[in-house]
This record gives structure tokens, C-alpha cells and sequence, in this order.
């Protein structure tokens, strides 16, 4: 299940789909103060990512995968301005 | 192959058949905003579709296309013939590219270059705004020009930029970035663009273009796409091409070296940005010659033009509108004005004169381009085809079942053999008439059966009619005649096997009315008091079950005097029919073989194969042509043919002990005559029927059979009209008409021209259908 959703923190892993999309949608639309983890996913599909642009949860910890930590997560980073836990900065 | 192309094919011949249209439709009615966004959505529906397959270079041609038909719908262009040649060119050139992809599911090597010259010219009336266009076409060659920077390049990291900036400095590296705009519904298309870009090799660096305001959370739709982003990368420009070959007008891509970005930066600080980033522009103009190249030859085009047609109204604006835009990319921007002829004239040599080719300082910009935001509107747009209902179906399947329906045809008839026996062999009429009882309920079903399949099959006439106007288009303007065609009951429905062997006589028919029917020019129509635009008519009528195809022409007739010289020049007719032979039999000599009227050959028709190839191909079908002039008024063809060809009505009779079919079209009656009454003029036994003499053939002996008639019985003639002559058949007996499915003679017998073809009837005969003709040409060499 690429989407765990709990009280206050959302767990994307895996491949996040179109179909995700909207239950994310959902969660962080109702969620007060949303977290979410994205260690173990590995793509994020473009409805996702403009999600979490929209909602700026907090992003508690880092993608493993090279091109969303590089690349994507200084975009969510950028807008949303929360601090990423410096230990989950990839090396 | 792919069941997804297959479709695209079978679409794809609509669609050109439509732009086909549209475009000829378009060049009698420029004007006209409706017809040119149905051709430009054809055009886009083309593109779209042909992105789904791995058909770089079509896409990229429908796309110059399109380009052009976007402008003309803009009102930024005016239609003129140049262009729509060259748009029919393109769509020639698809056609046959397709052609190409049915057969081997590919290309044709040569696509490329063909496409290159073509999209070139297409792209050269939007030459205002070359720099824009080369930068909207993502496909386009990729040579390292350094192009000018884009504002969106704001996007990224400033300081990022600044670092990457003096690292292409110091390496004289360039970079390529992309911005990529991903169309609002593209979700639903299965796109996902950070998918896209994920795969982008060497990638540098993403930027993120947000909306300019995120709607409040309640109002948000996740299904809609609102950001776009931009990317700088260190991949080649073809390698961008390939991955975003399915979005090509959502992405924009530059390629841009230190100096390039660092200028951008410098030039963001004043306040005046656009300025600095024309310069920008300017700077690249100067270092890409072939910009200024171009701009000297649209001047130069523009010069011919001006001084050749005289264009005037959109035309001349048109003109005046490339003008001012290559005036403006050679540096000498002209002040927009209402152009007149003598001041654009004047204004055009000036250019040329002052700007020798290839001018050394170009300074001033192009227009900025408006293209992406044109782009964006285009991809919402519904050009789409909303589904029919209809089912495409193989024609041989249709043809199958049409088989079928005739073996079934033929096993239902057997059940009346069956009763007869039940009866005589079996002695039992209860049985017999419980047979009979079940034939005509399943009669009744198979009658039912055939007509659907028939229908199935019919086709409306506009199917064969739908290449003249581009014929007619062509010709004319060949041969220097003005022709309008008018076309008249293109809904009337035929048989396919009729409307596909009706088209080569019909364009025969054609050629020959423009090359031979029509005057000269048109001063002589105008001496001869008539418009100077001919009219060609082609009507197609409904006759009970036959259809009427007419070619009328109001052209300058044939002259029977002069074709009846001919024929006996020829010695085709003999002195007395020159003398007796009335104007009417006159016109139809254009149909005897090795004839043909026109003094000097054209390769448009003429070969002297003419018409009497339509004649015999007319005959093959069972129909028939007929031709009637008038001197100075015109010429009319008619051409009556069956609505069908898949069954034969055919009339049976019997000669000496065996059956023979007669098609039921050629029979006029039937009669019974006292031995006494047939008479003898010279070699040929006559009848006389109300008042009419009719030679009387002896079938038998025509076909060569031993038969010796009782001579007390009457005699069974059967009279039949061949070419509008009776002539009587001396048969041993009548027998019932029947639908029969006609199959060629084949193998053996394919020699034996004296039949059409053989049947299968009810009770297993193989019944052999005479080829009227050719049995009375026998008749007559046996005599």
C-alpha cells in the first residue's frame, strides 16, 4: 500500500499513483498541522506533489530516492519553508 | 498490426479526405471562419493521433500545418493558392506515407527530407516570426544555436543560475533548458509530468512554475494540473525531443550558454527587462545569419509576388504583413501602415536595396512570441472527434456474407425440387405442400437476409464523386480553363462494387469533358456568349434498380459532321452509313474503338483508348452509356448502371435440350410466332412484331448445338435490346426468371467469352448466363 494514513502522519512508500492522488488529497485537506513521510517512496506522481505544495505539510523525513531527494524535495522545501530533520538528509 | 494503428488508419483516410475538402472548399471561400476551423481541426485531430505512434516525422509535418491553419484562422494570414498547394502537397505527401505504414507498419525511409523542403515551405508565410516558430517547434534541428534567454529562466535558483553560468563560461559549455507546461486535464490522459521528467537524462536542475494563485483548499481540484516547471539539463536537444514526443507543444526548449544566463541575470536587475532581453535577442539574431537570410528571401518573394500577381485585399495585407516582419528581423522595422500596392512596392525595393545579402548588422528583434500561450489554448481545445456510432467492418467479411447469402439462396431453392419429389417420387402431397409451406417462410427470411447484406453494402454516390473537385481543381488550372463542378444527388446509394468500378470511367469521362468538351480559354466562351466559367455537372439519379450517373458539360458540343468525317477517315464507317448515318448515331461513333476526335494528342486524354474503354468497362458492370450533344451547348454522358452487382436477374431458356441464362435487363419480351411467319431478308431470317422488322438469330446455331425445331410448333423468340437494337432469339423454350449469384468463368473456360458467367441453381444445374454481345457477334460470324 503506497499510502498509510494516520492521525497527523501520512506515509507515501513505494511508487504514489494518480489513484493516491485523491485520498492524499483528502487526508491533507482535513488533517490539522499534517506530516508526512516520504523515506521509502519512490515516485510521486505530479498530482501528489502539487498536493503537498498546496497543503505544505511538514515533511519529517527525506525520500531515499536519488531523484526526489535532489531534485523535488527542494521544491516542497521551497514553498513550504519547514525545516527537513538534518538527519535525514541523504549523504 | 497494432489494432491502435489499424484504427489511426482508418481514421486517418477520413481526415484527409475532409482536409482534402475543406482546403478546396476554403480556396473558393476564404473568408469563411467556419470551414477553417473544421480544417484545422482535422489538422490537429492528424497530429494528435499521429503522436501516439512512433511517426516523428509525420507529427512533426502535421504540425507545420497546423501552425499555418492556426495563423489563417487567427486572421494573422489570408489564404492564398500558393499556400493551399503547399497544404495539399503535405497531405499528398501523409497520404502517401500512410500508404507506406500499412504495408510495412513504417515510414518510408525518405520521410525526413521529404517532410523537411515541405515544412519549410508551409512554415515560410509565418516568416514573420521565424525565431518563435523554431523555438515552438520542439522537433527542430539540432544545431547548437544559442538562443536568446527566456524570462521563465527567473524560475530557477538565481544563485544557482549564477554558478552554472560561470561554469559554461569558463568550459564554452552550452545547457538546454526546457520549460514544460503540462496541459490542466493532462491526468486523465494517464500523463504524469514529474514521471516525464524524472526520466530526463542529466539533469541538472528543476525549477517549479506555480500558478500565479493556488485556489483555496476547498476549491481545490487534485485531478487538475497547475503547475508546470522548468529544467535545465544536460541532455541533448534530441534526446528532450524523443522523451517529450507526446507533449511537444507543452514543452518550450532553449539552449542557452554562460554568457547568455549571465546577461539574463544582469538584465533582470534594471527595470526594464523586455528591453534587455531583446537585446538578448538581437545578439543571437546577429550570430545566426540564416535568420537574416531568410528575412532577404521572404523580401525578395515578396518582391515577385508584388510585381506578378498584383495581389490586392488579404492578400496584399498578407504580403504586407511579412514585410514588416522580415524588414524588422533585417533591423529596418517600416511603420505599420494600411498598405497600398505602390507604397509596399516601393518599400520592398528600398529593403532589398539597402540590405545586400547576407546583411552585416542586424540589430533589431523579432515580434516576442506569442506562441506559447496560443500553444496552451490549443491543447484545450475539444477538436476531438466526438465518436460515431458507426462500425468499420472489413469489406470481405461484407463480401462473405453476401456468399453466404447466396449458397443460401441456392439451398433454399432446392426445397421446391424437394417438394416436386415428395410429390411424383414419394407420392405424397401432404408432405410436398409441408415443404413448400416451410421454402417460403425461409424464402421470406433470405429475401430478408439478402437486402440487409445489400444494404450494408450500398454506398452513397459522394463517395466516387468526392475526388473531382480536386480533379477538376488540377486540370483546370493545367489547362488554363476556369471550371466549376457542381455535383447533384451525391446521396443517391449504389452497390461498392458499382461506385469503385463506376470511378475510373467517370474520370475519364471528366478529363475528357475539361480537355476536349470545354473551349479553349475563356475569351471563347465569352465570343460564344456564354459565362466564362464552364460548368461540369455531375448528377447521379436513382432509376428503379439501376442508378443514372450523368457528366453534362456546357463545353462546345460535339460536331457529328466532324466525327462522322473522322470515322470514315479512320474507316471506321463505310461511305453510305457517311451519308445516312442521323446526328444522333453520329455522336455515339466517339465510342467505337481506335476513335478519337481531338487533333492533337494531350496527356490528359485523347489516346485515342478513350471512350470506348468507358464503353466496355461501363458493359463489364452490366450497364450502359449513352451520349448526347448539342453543337455550341454541350455534351452530356449518361451512364445507367445497376444498383447492384451482386445478383443477376437472369431469365432462363433452353436450346437444344439444354439451359442457358439471359441477364433479365436485356430482354424486352418474350413472343410465340407460326413457323410460317418468320420470313427471310438476304442471309437474315426477320420477324415482323408491329410493324418493326427484327433479325431473328437461330441460338442454336450461334452457340453451335445440333437442333432441329418441330416444324409444327410455333416458335419461341425471345427479343432482346442490345445498343438500342431488337434482335430475336430462336429458343426451344421459355423457363422462370431467378436471382442468381454470377461467378466469372474461370480456369478452363475463362476463354470462353460468349459467357458471362455460371450460376448455380436450386436443383444443382450449373447454369451458363449468355454474354449478349458476344453471342450475336458469333451469330453474325457464323452467317
Amino acid at each position: 500500500m503506497p499510502l498509510e494514513l494516520n492521525e497527523t502522519t501520512a506515509t507515501l512508500s513505494g511508487v504514489v499513483t494518480v489513484d493516491e492522488v485523491e485520498p492524499l488529497a483528502a487526508w491533507l485537506r482535513i488533517t490539522d498541522k499534517p506530516k508526512v513521510n516520504l523515506r521509502r517512496c519512490n515516485h510521486l506522481h505530479t498530482g501528489a506533489l502539487q498536493a503537498l505544495l498546496l497543503f505544505q505539510p511538514r515533511i519529517t523525513s527525506s525520500p531515499t530516492d536519488a531523484f526526489l531527494a535532489t531534485q523535488v524535495l527542494p521544491l516542497l522545501r521551497g514553498s513550504s519553508g519547514g525545516p527537513v530533520l538534518p538527519e535525514s538528509e541523504p549523504p | 498490426m497494432n489494432p491502435l494503428l489499424a484504427q489511426f488508419l482508418a481514421e486517418a483516410a477520413d481526415l484527409l479526405t475532409q482536409v482534402d475538402e475543406g482546403l478546396l472548399q476554403l480556396e473558393r471561400d476564404p473568408g469563411d471562419p467556419e470551414l477553417v476551423n473544421e480544417v484545422f481541426r482535422a489538422a490537429h485531430t492528424f497530429k494528435g493521433s499521429s503522436g501516439l505512434f512512433d511517426f516523428p516525422e509525420l507529427t512533426r509535418l502535421t504540425h507545420a500545418a497546423e501552425d499555418l491553419l492556426d495563423a489563417v484562422r487567427g486572421g494573422r494570414l489570408a489564404l492564398d493558392s500558393g499556400m493551399t498547394d503547399d497544404l495539399l502537397a503535405a497531405f499528398d505527401l501523409i497520404r502517401g506515407w500512410l500508404a507506406h505504414v500499412t504495408a510495412h507498419e513504417q515510414l518510408p525511409a525518405s520521410a525526413g527530407a521529404d517532410a523537411a523542403g515541405l515544412i519549410t515551405k508551409l512554415r515560410a508565410p509565418l516568416g514573420g516570426e521565424p525565431a518563435a516558430a523554431a523555438d515552438a517547434t520542439p522537433a527542430r534541428s539540432g544545431a547548437s544555436t544559442i538562443d536568446a534567454a527566456p524570462d521563465w529562466l527567473d524560475q530557477f535558483d538565481a544563485e544557482w543560475l549564477e554558478e552554472t553560468a560561470s561554469w559554461l563560461v569558463t568550459t564554452s559549455a552550452t545547457m538546454r533548458f526546457v520549460r514544460y507546461t503540462p496541459d490542466e486535464g493532462c491526468f486523465f490522459r494517464a500523463e504524469d509530468p514529474l514521471h516525464l521528467i524524472s526520466q530526463v537524462p542529466a539533469l541538472a536542475k528543476l525549477g517549479l512554475v506555480q500558478p500565479a494563485a493556488w485556489p483555496p483548499p476547498a476549491d481545490f481540484d487534485e485531478y487538475q494540473c497547475l503547475i508546470g516547471f522548468v529544467l535545465a539539463t544536460r541532455a541533448a536537444v534530441g534526446e528532450l525531443n524523443y522523451l517529450f514526443r507526446y507533449v511537444p507543444d507543452q514543452i518550450e526548449t532553449v539552449e542557452l550558454d554562460g554568457t547568455a544566463i549571465r546577461r539574463h541575470l544582469a538584465g533582470e536587475a534594471p527595470a526594464t527587462p523586455v528591453e534587455e532581453q531583446m537585446a538578448h535577442v538581437a545578439e543571437a539574431v546577429a550570430g545566426n545569419l540564416e535568420l537574416a537570410r531568410d528575412a532577404y528571401d521572404i523580401l525578395a518573394a515578396a518582391q515577385r509576388s508584388l510585381n506578378v500577381d498584383t495581389p490586392s485585399g488579404p492578400r496584399l495585407a498578407a504580403v504586407a504583413h511579412s514585410v514588416s516582419a522580415a524588414a524588422a528581423a533585417l533591423g529596418m522595422p517600416v511603420e505599420a501602415g494600411e498598405p497600398d500596392l505602390e507604397s509596399l512596392t516601393a518599400r520592398v525595393s528600398t529593403l532589398l536595396d539597402s540590405a545586400p545579402p547576407p546583411p552585416e548588422e542586424p540589430v533589431a528583434p523579432p515580434p516576442p512570441p506569442p506562441m506559447a500561450a496560443a500553444d496552451r489554448g490549443r491543447a484545450d481545445d475539444p477538436g476531438g472527434q466526438v465518436g460515431t456510432r458507426i462500425l468499420k467492418v472489413d469489406q470481405e467479411k461484407v463480401d462473405h456474407l453476401m456468399e453466404l447469402v447466396g449458397e443460401l439462396n441456392v439451398a433454399k431453392n432446392g426445397l421446391t425440387f424437394l417438394a416436386d419429389a415428395a410429390e411424383e417420387e414419394f407420392g405424397s402431397r401432404v408432405l410436398g405442400r409441408r415443404i413448400k409451406d416451410q421454402y417460403s417462410g425461409l424464402h421470406r427470411i433470405a429475401e430478408e437476409l439478402q437486402a440487409a447484406v445489400m444494404d450494408v453494402r450500398m454506398l452513397p454516390l459522394s463517395v466516387a464523386f468526392s475526388r473531382f473537385p480536386r480533379l477538376i481543381r488540377d486540370l483546370s488550372r493545367r489547362l488554363g480553363k476556369s471550371v466549376e463542378l457542381v455535383t447533384e444527388g451525391e446521396d443517391t446509394m449504389a452497390d461498392k462494387d458499382v461506385i469503385e468500378a463506376l470511378g475510373d470511367p467517370l474520370v475519364h469521362l471528366v478529363r475528357n469533358s475539361l480537355d476536349h468538351g470545354i473551349e479553349a480559354s475563356p475569351a471563347d466562351r465569352v465570343a460564344a456568349g456564354k459565362p466564362a466559367a464552364a460548368t461540369v455537372t455531375l448528377t447521379a439519379v436513382a432509376d428503379g434498380d439501376a442508378v443514372i450517373v450523368e457528366i453534362a458539360d456546357d463545353g462546345r458540343g460535339i460536331d457529328p459532321d466532324k466525327v462522322k468525317r473522322k470515322a470514315y477517315e479512320k474507316g471506321l464507317i463505310s461511305e453510305e452509313e457517311l451519308e445516312a448515318m442521323g446526328d444522333t448515331d453520329a455522336v455515339d461513333l466517339v465510342f467505337r474503338p481506335g476513335f478519337s476526335t481531338a487533333d492533337q494528342v494531350s496527356d490528359l486524354s485523347g489516346r485515342g483508348v478513350g471512350m470506348d474503354a468507358v464503353r466496355a468497362s461501363v458493359e463489364k458492370l452490366g450497364g450502359t452509356v449513352t451520349m448526347r450533344s448539342q453543337l455550341g451547348r454541350g455534351t452530356s454522358t449518361r451512364l445507367r448502371l445497376p444498383l447492384s452487382m451482386a445478383v443477376t436477374q437472369v431469365m432462363v431458356i433452353s436450346v437444344a435440350g439444354q439451359r442457358f441464362g439471359i441477364p433479365v435487363d436485356l430482354v424486352v419480351e418474350t413472343v410465340r410466332v407460326h413457323a410460317a411467319e418468320i420470313g427471310r431478308v438476304l442471309h437474315q431470317e426477320v420477324v415482323v412484331l408491329r410493324d418493326e422488322v427484327v433479325p431473328v438469330v437461330d441460338l442454336a446455331r450461334a452457340l453451335d448445338m445440333p437442333w432441329t425445331p418441330d416444324p409444327a410448333a410455333d416458335r419461341a423468340i425471345l427479343i432482346v435490346s442490345l445498343h438500342g437494337q431488337r434482335v430475336g432469339l430462336l429458343v426451344e423454350q421459355f423457363h422462370r426468371e431467378v436471382d442468381v449469384i454470377l461467378k466469372p468463368m474461370e480456369g478452363l473456360l475463362a476463354y470462353a467469352d460468349e459467357f458471362s458467367g455460371t450460376a448455380l441453381l436450386g436443383d444443382g444445374l450449373v447454369l451458363l448466363v449468355l454474354n449478349m454481345k458476344e453471342v450475336l457477334n458469333l451469330a453474325a460470324r457464323a452467317q
